[in-house]
């Protein structure tokens, strides 16, 4: 076992030094810092320097997540088939180290390259920190997440790049895979619940005579009219809810711990898209009745009371443990479907390719 | 439990493309056995095949007394494979290669590193050992294969294509350093397109032509069969004269830039002929085969002719 884990960290110690401690990562590296500055200086100045630690952390984190599911495919997508191409691949399976170290010493190079981005802005996470009003479950919750989104990505790439025979293609397609999670599941969200229509019962309850109090205006002896049926269309957002969970900011997001002002509105980024998912869970009323009659007799012309952002977050399921649980398995049958394609003595060679 | 190389029967085909038919030898320990054949014969695949990399079809194979597909770990072990390709990391130095190749064996931090020097010693890549690998010429790429494929101390030794890009000085210890490894007791199979390069260190030979090896019958036909050689002398025009005059090598002769050119059926003719025109007075210089051995085998096998 121990002989194991050692092939492994020669595997994760090669590839860092080959391929991905470059100089472009390095590169990267700067942009990213430059921007997380200006963001908190632009933030800070805005804020006025009061409570908005939750803001500046929530955008450090997204923009980790961004600039990592940028960089990760460019690095992992072409781990395995890139060194078969430059014939470096072989060399390394005639040693003792086998497939399974080869396939997990490389994911684990990609994915903790792509956390330097997260070692990076630790400056910037103090700042936000003391800017106050960030709690430390949020940030334990949304590092751990966040991580494990990288991961995600890493895996995949490392994965395409053993399955896939040339590198520019599995390149590509881990980013594919990227954009379809990132954007594609807003888009089927939006687009599904726009083709989505429920008719909506609507029954008007109006008032047919009435006296009025002619100093309070209160209404007396009410006779209510007979309803009036009618009926309108509404977008059905409701059924389609869960392709969201499988969104890495969404999972980020909802698996933060809710933070609120005290007049129930969300207090950083991720309370905000996490309320956003969560009420997309509600089914509308499909049979609504608006009844004018009765709020008239109790001299109420607000007839409900809509529930606060809080209520509605607090009410809803959470599901990032859904989508990262779902991310788990996609990650680990990637890596193995990689593995048994790299396995040597190779018995079927896809077409066009070569061992060494 | 023999050791060395014996192939029995092997077979792959890629789609449907056979790379090897029937490919059926044995290389001993002690010995450097040629591996010659043209291109697209299947010595890659058959390299391939015994480095434990790709699996055959059929047949049977012992590397160091283990199945390569079976015992895979057990081959690797025990046998060192330098690829056709010359590929390195290109961003590592000579020194770190060679320390995490031996890391990849199960070696020590420190033995890795001691092995590396070693190493690098035996190739002579010294003055290179810090750069990396990327500003390497050709020749020194493909010392670094060999010092990567020399790595654990191998007792078989698969050789694709080891001496092309090299320079005749390099060459020469090569062929030096093979043969002190081939007297240590290794088993080396080494293939080449340079047939003269391999007669000078094989002292067995496997001509493999369209995925089959030529059967050992085929091979000493061969060797008996008209072979060419070289003969050049003080007085060429004397030389010319006194070869015209023998009706029996009439048709035989032909010249090339380099001097005059027999053919002559197996040794004892040649010794004849060399007694003959001595005896005649003619003035040589120079009397012998005008190719190898290896090539002129080869190219009996395959249809050349020679």
């Amino acid at each position: 076992m121990r002989r194991y884990l050692a092939g492994i960290g020669t595997m994760v110690g090669l590839e860092l030094r080959q391929r991905v401690r470059g100089v472009a990562w390095y590169v990267l590296l700067g942009v990213f810092v430059t921007l997380v500055g200006a963001v908190t200086l632009l933030l800070w100045l805005a804020s006025g320097g009061r409570d908005s630690g939750g803001w500046l952390y929530s955008l450090i984190v997204y923009f980790i997540l961004l600039l990592g599911t940028l960089v990760t495919p460019a690095l992992s997508g072409n781990a395995i088939n890139g060194e078969r191409d430059a014939g470096t691949l072989a060399t390394t399976q005639v040693t003792l180290i086998r497939t399974s170290q080869l396939v997990l010493g490389k994911f684990l190079a990609a994915w903790v390259s792509s956390l330097g981005f997260l070692v990076a802005s630790i400056p910037f996470i103090v700042v936000a920190v003391l800017l106050g009003d960030l709690s430390a479950l949020t940030i334990a919750t949304s590092a751990i997440v966040l991580a494990a989104e990288l991961g995600f990505v890493a895996a995949i790439g490392v994965s395409l790049s053993g399955i896939v025979t040339r590198p520019l293609f599995s390149v590509t397609l881990t980013y594919l895979v990227v954009a379809a999670l990132s954007v594609g599941t807003l888009i089927a969200f939006g687009l599904l619940g726009a083709v989505t229509r429920s008719q909506v019962q609507l029954s008007t309850i109006g008032v047919s005579t009435a006296t009025y109090d002619e100093t309070t205006g209160a209404a007396s002896s009410l006779v209510c009219a007979p309803p009036v049926m009618s009926t309108y269309s509404v977008q059905r957002f409701d059924p389609y809810w869960s392709i969201l969970a499988a969104n890495p900011y969404v999972i980020i997001a909802d698996a933060a711990p809710g933070s609120f002002t005290a007049n129930g509105g969300p207090n950083d980024l991720f309370s905000t898209v996490s309320l956003g998912v969560r009420s997309a869970q509600r089914a509308p009323a499909l049979s609504v009745v608006n009844n004018m009659c009765e709020a008239a007799a109790n001299g109420d012309v607000v007839p409900s009371n809509p529930p606060s952002a809080r209520e509605l977050y607090d009410s809803a399921v959470p599901s990032w443990f859904v989508g990262l649980g779902v991310q788990l398995v996609l990650a680990a049958g990637a890596l193995l479907w990689a593995w048994s394609r790299t396995r040597t003595p190779a018995r079927r060679l896809a077409a066009g390719s070569r061992v060494a | 439990m023999s050791d060395g190389i014996r192939v029995t029967g092997l077979q792959r085909s890629f789609g449907g493309i056979h790379a090897l038919h029937d490919a059926t030898f044995e290389a001993h320990p002690g010995s450097i056995t040629a591996l010659v054949g043209p291109n697209g014969a299947g010595k890659t695949t058959l390299m391939l095949t015994l480095a434990t990399l790709l699996a055959p079809d059929a047949g049977e194979i012992r590397v160091a007394g283990f199945d390569p597909v079976t015992e895979a770990a057990q081959v690797r072990m025990r046998m060192g494979w330098m690829p056709d390709i010359l590929g390195s990391w290109a961003a590592l130095s000579v020194r770190t290669t060679l320390e995490i190749t031996a890391r990849m064996y199960h070696l020590g931090r420190r033995a890795a590193g001691e092995r590396a020097d070693e190493l690098i010693d035996l190739v002579a890549l010294g003055p290179h050992a810090e750069q990396p690998t990327r500003v390497l010429s050709r020749g020194q790429k493909q010392r670094l294969s060999l010092a990567r494929a020399l790595v654990h101390d191998p007792s078989v030794l698969l050789l694709d294509e080891p001496a092309s890009g090299l320079d005749p000085a390099a060459r020469i210890r090569l062929r030096l350093l093979l043969k002190k490894l081939a007297f240590d007791g290794k088993t080396i199979l080494i293939s080449s397109h340079v047939l003269s390069e391999l007669d000078e260190v094989a002292d067995a030979a496997v001509y493999l032509d369209e995925g089959r090896t030529a059967t050992a019958e085929a091979v000493a036909l061969a060797k008996e069969r008209l072979r060419t050689w070289r003969i050049r002398a003080v007085n060429e025009d004397r030389l010319a004269a006194t070869l015209a005059a023998s009706e029996e090598l009439a048709g035989r002769i032909s010249t090339d830039n380099l001097g005059t050119l027999v053919a002559v059926a197996g040794e004892r003719e040649a010794a004849a002929l060399l007694t003959g025109l001595v005896a005649e007075g003619v003035e040589i210089t120079s009397f012998a085969p005008a190719v190898g051995d290896l090539e002129h085998t080869f190219l009996d096998l395959s249809g050349g002719g020679a």
